[in-house]
């Protein structure tokens, strides 16, 4: 047995730092080849070793020059304005029925909460097939042959639609960081002669800023992510794709063997948006989760 | 409250069910007067003569100015599109647009069954997708008359694999244009393989060996290891419901193949590698400062056009698959040889037109006009014998190849099973001299139907 304390700190801070390190080489190796791969300038389609023998930024340039059969940059700006679509939409509706179930009192609050609660619990995907055919019935799939405004198209509002209808159903973590702000606020400011619109705009808001945040950022990378139900509503509407599954074509069967590098490209570039307004909003971001959790 | 609820919810459902009802009224009206299938005792006398004697204008029926819409893969949209637009200046004033979308033929059979009426009128698809789409009724019979000129225009096998049962006739019919075929073969480097070395597994892979190159073939795969049993005599003769049908093989036979192909992988480790297909196009490349790696493979006409870019056409060598010598006598292998086929979409608005155009998607010009450009397989029987393909060494390995095959038909769950058995003949563990291959035969015939 070691005598020495400061020896026996030392010993332990080693092994923990070894692991943690091995843990973390193993948790950013594949972003490393990803992003390494992705400026890779071998002349192979598939890479041949770990790391590239001579750089460039020709699987940047091709994805956004050669769009004639995979339209990577028109997918790309799909799934912007549907992110920045949903987000909005969502963040305000999130926001909002947090603050109905956190500060009114109405009747059967209680049961509305737990048929979120319920609702909650299904799997998406269990409905997906469902919101397909009733999409399709109101006519919301096909809305080129409706309108015939180029470019125009109906999958792309079905999934704003989609994404931003249902998002009111995860207002848990707002509701536990509303119920952290006293009440005693919203009744000065009723004293003073406040609607409770004016309290939620006005005050509550401006005081919430993590959680604002926190929603904002979910509510924008659910998009990107967004596969299973994208490729459903999106159908064999090339046009209206999603990074998602246009990222997913440039794998498969077709098209892997030439594709390959310009895929780990296009990888990088979804990751871009993404971690921007993360790295802009993570002073937030932390404090959002832990303020909400408390209560929660 | 919950009155109001109720009164919505109750709306909600009135709008849905009333437009789901119009829509399909729609589609049964339009699918009525679709082709009736081959019938019996009918002779037609243009058959054999090709898309142009056998189409008229009367065949467009009442249809005119149609719109369709056509699924086809991403390398062949520019050649689709020219060959749309030049069946639309064929029939002028019967189509007034057809689309053209890109859909690969491995996705296109799953995208129709998800919807059939949001699906292409016109559509390729891989030839192990056959039965799920006649059973699903996505597929309309083909019109008797361009069905009885198909049948004798092109490959006999890739006839029969486009037929089914009639549910209302009893009797086969054609359901699909045979379109290409599709399959794998040897592919090498003319500067480390001769055309002679090419012709055994023994002398590729001394070739190979020599040289300090490597022969990949994706071991770990059903649609390849499958060669190894089939080499040996067994064969696959359709589905009976979901079980895998088999032919009546010699135990002995096969296990003595699987014996042989695992003793040639473990004699030349190293130089027999298991990967991805996707090694080979990318092995063959070289640069000022790094050799090619590989000097032979196996690999199917879709990566074609990139070996050849890889190696140069001067250093492109391609053959049927080798020979392997099971206990003493030099035995051809035998592969997996599918087809893809153009289907008409029973829900089309315009069933007629969209039938004449699959059947000039599937004609001879159209062959043609896709083995000269893309490099694909043809299935008629006046292209097979064109210059265009005697030239191309290609298209005439994989036609090579045809003769000795299975067709990718009808098939159940081999996949899997076949897979496991390639990676057990490659491991490492397994002595060729003293394991059971008997038993492993065994095992998988029993894991394809369990």
């Amino acid at each position: 047995m070691i005598k020495s304390y400061k020896l026996r700190r030392g010993l332990a801070n080693t092994i923990i730092y070894i692991i943690l390190a091995v843990l973390g080489i193993i948790w950013v190796s594949p972003l490393v080849y990803l992003i390494l791969q992705s400026f890779s300038a071998d002349p192979e389609a598939i890479p041949q070793s770990l790391i590239p023998a001579s750089y460039g930024f020709d699987n940047y340039t091709k994805l956004f020059t050669e769009t004639s059969s995979l339209n990577f940059p028109r997918w790309y700006a799909n799934t912007f304005v549907i992110a920045c679509f949903s987000c909005v939409i969502s963040t305000i509706s999130v926001l909002m029925v947090a603050y109905a179930f956190s500060r009114l009192r109405f009747k059967s609050r209680k049961k509305f909460i737990n048929i979120g609660m319920i609702l909650g619990m299904f799997p998406g995907f269990m409905t997906m097939i469902a919101i397909y055919y009733l999409l399709k019935a109101m006519g919301l799939l096909d809305l080129q042959s409706i309108f015939g405004i180029p470019g125009f198209d109906g999958p792309i509002l079905s999934l704003i639609i989609c994404y931003s209808s249902g998002a009111g159903l995860g207002y848990q973590i707002s509701k536990g960081f509303f119920d952290t702000i006293p009440r005693a606020l919203d009744e000065a400011a009723t004293i003073d002669g406040a609607t409770r619109n004016q309290i939620f705009w006005k005050i509550i808001l401006p005081m919430s800023k993590p959680i604002v945040v926190y929603t904002v950022l979910t509510s924008f990378i659910g998009p990107w992510t967004d596969f299973i139900l994208a490729k459903i509503i999106a159908g064999d509407k090339v046009n209206n794709y999603t990074v998602a599954i246009g990222l997913q074509r440039m794998i498969d069967v077709d098209h892997k063997n030439q594709w390959f590098k310009r895929f780990l490209a296009g990888s990088v570039l979804v990751a871009v948006p993404v971690t921007a307004l993360f790295l802009k909003m993570q002073n937030y971001y932390v404090g959002g989760v832990t303020a909400g959790g408390v209560k929660g | 409250m919950k009155r109001i609820v109720a009164l919505l919810l109750a709306a909600m459902m009135m709008v849905v069910v009333f437009a789901s009802c119009g829509d399909s009224k729609g589609g049964e009206t339009s699918s009525t007067n679709s082709g009736s299938g081959s019938s019996e005792g009918q002779t037609f006398k243009n058959a054999g003569k090709g898309f142009d004697a056998n189409v008229s204008d009367a065949d467009f029926g009442d249809e005119k100015d149609a719109t369709l819409k056509v699924w086809g893969p991403d390398e062949y949209t520019s050649l689709l599109t020219e060959q749309c637009n030049a069946f639309k200046d064929k029939f002028a004033g019967k189509v007034k647009k057809i689309e053209v979308v890109v859909q690969s033929e491995s996705d296109s059979a799953t995208m129709m069954q998800n919807d059939p009426k949001a699906g292409a009128d016109v559509f390729g698809f891989a030839s192990d997708q056959f039965t799920n789409l006649t059973n699903a009724k996505i597929l309309a019979p083909v019109n008797a008359k361009y069905a009885a000129d198909v049948e004798a225009t092109n490959n006999k096998a890739a006839v029969e694999i486009s037929m089914a049962k009639n549910a209302t006739t009893g009797k086969d019919a054609l359901y699909a244009f045979p379109e290409t075929g599709n399959g794998y073969f040897l592919v090498y480097d003319k500067r480390v393989i001769s055309d002679k070395d090419a012709k055994t597994f023994e002398s590729l892979l001394k070739a190979c060996q020599k040289n300090g190159k490597k022969f990949i073939m994706d071991v770990g795969n059903g649609y390849y290891a499958c060669m190894f049993a089939f080499t040996g005599g067994l064969s696959l003769e359709g589905l009976d419901g979901s079980k895998q049908l088999f032919n009546d093989y010699d135990e002995a036979k096969v296990a003595a193949s699987l014996k042989a192909f695992s003793k040639l992988m473990h004699d030349y480790k190293g130089t027999f590698m298991t990967d991805a297909t996707a090694a080979i196009p990318s092995g063959f490349t070289s640069t000022a400062t790094r050799p090619t790696k590989v000097g032979a493979g196996i690999d199917g006409n879709w990566d074609t056009s990139g070996i050849k870019k890889a190696l140069g056409e001067k250093n492109f060598g391609a053959a049927k698959l080798p020979t392997i010598n099971i206990d003493g006598t030099d035995t051809q292998v035998v592969s997996m040889y599918g087809y893809k086929m153009v289907g008409v979409n029973a829900n089309s608005k315009f069933p007629r037109t969209a039938q004449i155009l699959a059947y000039y998607l599937a004609s001879e010009e159209c062959q043609k006009q896709r083995a000269e450009k893309l490099g694909w397989s043809p299935t008629n029987n006046a292209v097979v014998d064109s210059d265009t393909v005697k030239n191309d060494v290609a298209i005439s390995a994989l036609l090579a190849q045809s003769e000795f095959s299975v067709p990718q038909a009808n098939v159940g769950s081999i996949w899997d099973p076949f897979k496991a058995m390639g990676n057990t003949l490659i491991a490492d563990e397994t002595n060729p001299d003293s394991y059971d291959f008997k038993g492993l035969l065994e095992k998988t015939i029993k894991n394809i139907n369990s």
